[in-house]
């Protein structure tokens, strides 16, 4: 029987890509001006998916609030983990809500609709209780790993300490109904159930299928990933706004000065304004209604919607959330810098600076490369800023 | 109110589409409902109740039919029984009709009826209709001609669809109120889908009651007739073909979905940026400061009249405020006291402001400008209704359908559309250019509202007190008021909004430690210190203070819990005020275990006078 149903894991913050996850969950980061889970959506309407079913938990109803009752034309359904208690008690929330094969992916991972289409064609002549997609990648140690002997998984390893794998859980899974029970007789680890546990399970008890796939597969782990992100998705023409030369996509709501040059690629939303003499792109992507004032030099960096950059700013690597207001002359000269995520030095990382959302900085502010700035912080006029600047902290000269 | 749906071409799914096309309409009535099927005979299932009653109902009494009508009530004639709902029939059981509207000779008519031997088995105005179809028929006319010649004999007004046994068609007639045909499969609207001459085809007072089936419309005019069976015609009053256009409807029926929200209100709360967004697209140039309404753009009136009705009125009193502030002369009048008793009109621009373009006290006000020479305008959220298409101008607040029967982010478009229509009429370029950045900060800035709001905790504290009251000065007077009538419409709780400074004047005397009072205090201009002061009185008096504010004045301090807003041009603020205020109401209803989306005794948009 083949499989039209499928369960996107859409409940968790990210608690690595904070300050930029306070206001929303990982998924609806953007990635190009859309929310990586409309990408995800994407490959599943492309792959011949008929309902989709949303786990959403984490500030949900940003996501309710993206997609409403339908995504092209397909059904969407949420239902709601209340509690963010594992990726195997988010997908057990659906258990009321489906009772077919099911597909199951992460909300939070750019995929692609063949990638999807194979873990569904291989899930189908296969008789195994699961099938799970794999795929090589060079950084094994942030995922869970799997040993493959011919199609068959014979481990998976949550984040291992060696690097002598190859392969990953790609994170698109296809089971029967009975994966509910399975996950339910799955013992709790530290209060939490994870879907590769169950799986673990599965490989011990019965059989489960790797199918490996070689397409388009991203993952925002830490908030500089979110520019090559960003990249990635210009660089495939997966921009949403019209084309109107080879890699650069304009919304036709958009207003560009004529005097300002744009560098592809470069993706600009809806009812956004560039002033004139301003230089944008390459890899710059404005989300919708932002302002960018006049003279202003934009690279290799993301806006999300409503945000305003003053006259005369320099952004290169700048990370920006939703409704940031920056002073004229704001200077983010870009990376590499050293960023501190919890306790931890991410030493020479592509980043200029992270300004959460709703950060308002004043005139003439600079940063120095890795500083990440918390949400509704205020930042004023002259200041330099480095390192972390917390949640609505007020910065003065 | 009431809503009617009927639809042809759908077979052995006919009284499956009724339904889903009832529940679409609930939000115009919810007090009895009914559906009548044309197939081997004629057949009708009506109850008292929501649709639900009706559906419980069709479960245990299987209807066949191939043609059929359908109606859902929102009481006028009559209390809410079995007997009230629609479908009527006649003595004999051959026709069945639902009406929308009302029917103002009925007496009349019944009368005459009565004494030539007519039995009426109910209390409704809508009865006279089958009846007069009966006699007609009964005279040898034939089944289009019956039920011409049965419109021909009432006044008032109507949207009408009927059916006649034995003849596998559906009639309908619109006077004054809504009345919309859509046509065949196609529901992406491209013309791709199923698009045969045989149908199926649908009437119904609103599109979403056919919206899953089909994007294309033609919108009935006062006077016209519809013969659906195998295509659709229709005919003036004098029975000549007249050529309508068809029109397709840009959005899609899920908009009309809840989204994993329990209400539909509060989706409708959270839709708020994304309907300003699409208000304001295209018609601000922030770097520019130029507003740019080509509806619009070459009015410039010497004096402005707004008339509308509950919330929109709020709306037309902030309206006024603003042509005020330029120098225009303006004022907002209640529809229903306009049409009674209207003011000299002279050189004004009268403007109408209905979400629905349909509410009947706003329309006879504007027709009653009309007919004194007024140019007149409609600020609508309603392509193709009739104030848009009666008005010489018509200004689409582009916020997408609503169903909540509590009005929230249309306000939020009323408001800002307004400033569009004085920025682009009448308001010099510093105006324009404070201004337009703060509109187009709105969606942000709302945005902020949602993510942070303290609503909920604010109403939990305060779900159990005897009355709420709601001041405001100057642009936030308005918001006050609406704030009021938001908390009543749905929490049935007793609220009022007062003008901060009238407070002094009377209804102090209301004020006691169990009734709190929610004070907007934006900015740190006059206006605010003076609503700061009001503040102090009203704490001095015992009563709990929630302040709205931007933090740019004292009234924190004065306050024991406060809602905060973003800073922003105090015009701007006021739409961010009540979106606390919206958020407010709902949560105090919820915690009050309130039906929010159907609150009793109410219908969205209000199509009787």
């Amino acid at each position: 029987m083949s499989v039209r149903t499928a369960v996107v894991l859409a409940a968790g913050e990210g608690t690595r890509l904070r300050p930029l996850t306070h206001n929303r969950p990982k998924p609806m980061l953007v990635a190009a001006n859309r929310p990586i889970l409309e990408h995800v959506l994407d490959a599943l309407v492309e792959a011949g998916i008929e309902r989709l079913v949303l786990v959403v938990g984490y500030r949900r109803t940003r996501v309710q609030d993206h997609f409403g009752s339908s995504y092209r034309g397909v059904e969407i359904e949420y239902v709601v983990q209340h509690k963010q208690l594992g990726s195997g008690h988010a997908l057990l929330q659906a258990a009321d809500t489906v009772s077919e094969p099911m597909l199951v992916v992460n909300g939070d991972r750019l995929i692609e609709a063949s990638s999807v289409s194979e873990v569904m064609t291989a899930f189908d002549d296969g008789s195994a209780a699961a099938t799970m997609a794999v795929i090589e990648h060079a950084n094994t140690s942030r995922y869970g790993v799997v040993s493959l002997d011919g199609t068959t998984v014979t481990e998976i390893i949550e984040k291992p300490e060696t690097d002598e794998f190859r392969l990953i859980n790609a994170g698109i899974y296809a089971f029967d109904e009975t994966i509910f029970e399975t996950i339910s007789e799955t013992p709790r680890r530290s209060g939490e159930l994870a879907l590769t546990d169950t799986i673990s399970k599965l490989i011990d008890e019965r059989a489960v299928r790797g199918c490996r796939i070689d397409g388009l597969w991203v993952d925002a782990t830490y908030p500089w990933d979110l520019l090559s992100v960003a990249s990635e998705v210009l660089e495939r023409g997966r921009a949403s706004e019209r084309e109107r030369s080879d890699g650069i996509w304009i919304d036709d709501d958009a207003r560009v000065h004529e005097d300002a040059t744009i560098r592809p690629p470069v993706a600009v939303g809806s009812n956004c304004e560039i002033g004139p003499g301003s230089v944008v792109g390459p890899n710059v992507a404005l989300a919708a209604n932002t302002t960018v004032g006049a003279n202003v030099t934009l690279e290799r960096s993301v806006v999300d919607a409503d945000s305003r950059i003053g006259h005369a700013s320099t952004l290169v690597d700048a990370v920006l959330g939703q409704d940031v207001h920056l002073g004229v002359g704001t200077v983010i000269p870009g990376g590499p810098g050293d960023v501190r995520i919890d306790r931890e030095i991410h030493e020479d990382q592509p980043l200029g600076a992270v300004l959460a959302d709703r950060v308002r900085v004043g005139g003439n502010v600079s940063f120095e490369p890795g500083t990440l700035v918390g949400t509704e912080a205020e930042i004023g006029g002259s200041c330099h800023v480095r390192d972390r600047i917390p949640e609505g902290a007020e910065v003065v000269r | 109110m009431c809503g009617i749906i009927g639809c042809i071409g759908r077979g052995d799914r006919t009284v499956e589409t009724l339904v889903h096309g009832l529940e679409k309409l609930e939000y115009r009535g919810y007090d009895s409902a009914g559906i009548g099927v044309v197939g081997d005979g004629l057949s009708v299932s009506k109850t008292a109740g929501e649709i639900e009653a009706l559906s419980q109902k069709l479960s245990e009494q299987s209807l066949a039919g191939t043609v059929g009508i359908g109606h859902t009530r929102w009481s006028t004639h009559g209390p809410p029984t079995d007997e009230n709902a629609h479908p009527h029939q006649d003595c004999t059981g051959r026709v069945a009709v639902v009406h929308n509207g009302i029917i103002e000779n009925y007496q009349e008519l019944r009368e005459e009826l009565s004494a030539a031997g007519h039995r009426f088995s109910s209390d409704t105005d809508t009865e006279v209709v089958p009846h007069l179809i009966e006699d007609a028929l009964d005279a040898g006319a034939q089944p289009e001609a019956a039920f011409r010649s049965a419109i021909d004999r009432i006044d008032g007004s109507y949207a009408i669809g009927a059916l006649i046994e034995g003849t596998e068609a559906l009639f309908a007639a619109r006077n004054d109120s809504p009345l919309v045909i859509g046509l065949g499969l196609d529901a992406d609207g491209d013309g791709s889908a199923e698009m045969t001459g045989d149908g199926p085809h649908f009437i119904a007072s609103d599109v979403p009651a056919f919206r899953d089936y089909t994007a294309r419309v033609i919108y009935l005019d006062d006077g016209e007739f519809a013969r659906l069976d195998g295509g659709v015609s229709v005919t003036d009053s004098d029975g000549l073909p007249v050529e309508k256009s068809v029109e397709t409807i840009t959005w899609d029926a899920e908009e009309t979905g809840k989204s994993g929200y329990d209400h539909y209100m509060l989706k409708e709360i959270h839709e708020q940026p994304r309907a300003l967004r699409q208000c304001l697209s295209g018609r601000i140039d922030e770097l520019g400061g130029a507003v740019d309404i080509e509806a619009v753009g070459d009015l410039s009136p010497s004096g402005v009249q707004f008339v509308a009705c509950g919330t929109s009125y709020h709306a037309g009193l902030y309206a006024a405020q603003l042509f005020n502030q330029a120098g225009i002369p303006a004022q907002a009048f209640l529809a229903s006291e306009y049409a009674s008793s209207p003011p000299p009109v002279e050189d004004d621009l009268v403007v109408g402001i209905t979400q629905s373009g349909e509410t009947a006290d706003t329309l006879s006000a504007l027709r009653e400008a009309a007919n004194r020479g007024a140019e007149t305008l409609a600020v609508t959220n309603t392509v193709g209704s009739t104030a848009a298409r009666e008005c010489d101008h018509a200004l689409y607040i582009r916020s997408g359908p609503e169903i909540g029967v509590a009005a929230t982010k249309t306000f939020a478009g009323q408001l800002a559309a307004v400033n569009l229509l004085s920025l682009a009429t009448v308001e010099g370029g510093q105006t324009r250019r404070d201004v337009v950045p703060a509109l187009r900060d709105l969606p942000g800035d709302i945005q902020h509202i949602l993510d942070s709001s303290a609503a909920s905790e604010v109403a939990e504290i305060y779900a159990d007190s005897n009355a709420y009251f709601f001041i405001g000065r100057r642009y936030q007077f308005p918001v006050a008021l609406e704030g009021a009538l938001k908390l009543k419409e749905i929490s049935y709780e007793h609220a009022e909004g007062f003008a901060a400074g009238e407070l002094k004047h009377g209804p102090l005397a209301l004020v006691t430690p169990n009734t709190p009072v929610f004070a907007i205090a934006i900015g740190d201009d006059d206006a605010a210190r003076k609503t700061v002061g009001n503040i102090k009185e009203v704490e001095a008096r015992g009563a709990p203070v929630v302040a709205v504010t931007d933090g740019r004045n004292d009234a924190a301090m004065y306050a024991d819990y406060v809602l905060e807003v973003p800073e922003t041009h105090p015009r701007a603020a006021a739409l961010l005020a009540n979106v606390q205020l919206q958020l407010l109401a709902y949560h105090i209803a919820n915690d009050l275990g309130r039906p929010i989306d159907k609150p009793r005794n109410l219908a969205k948009s209000v199509t009787v006078e």
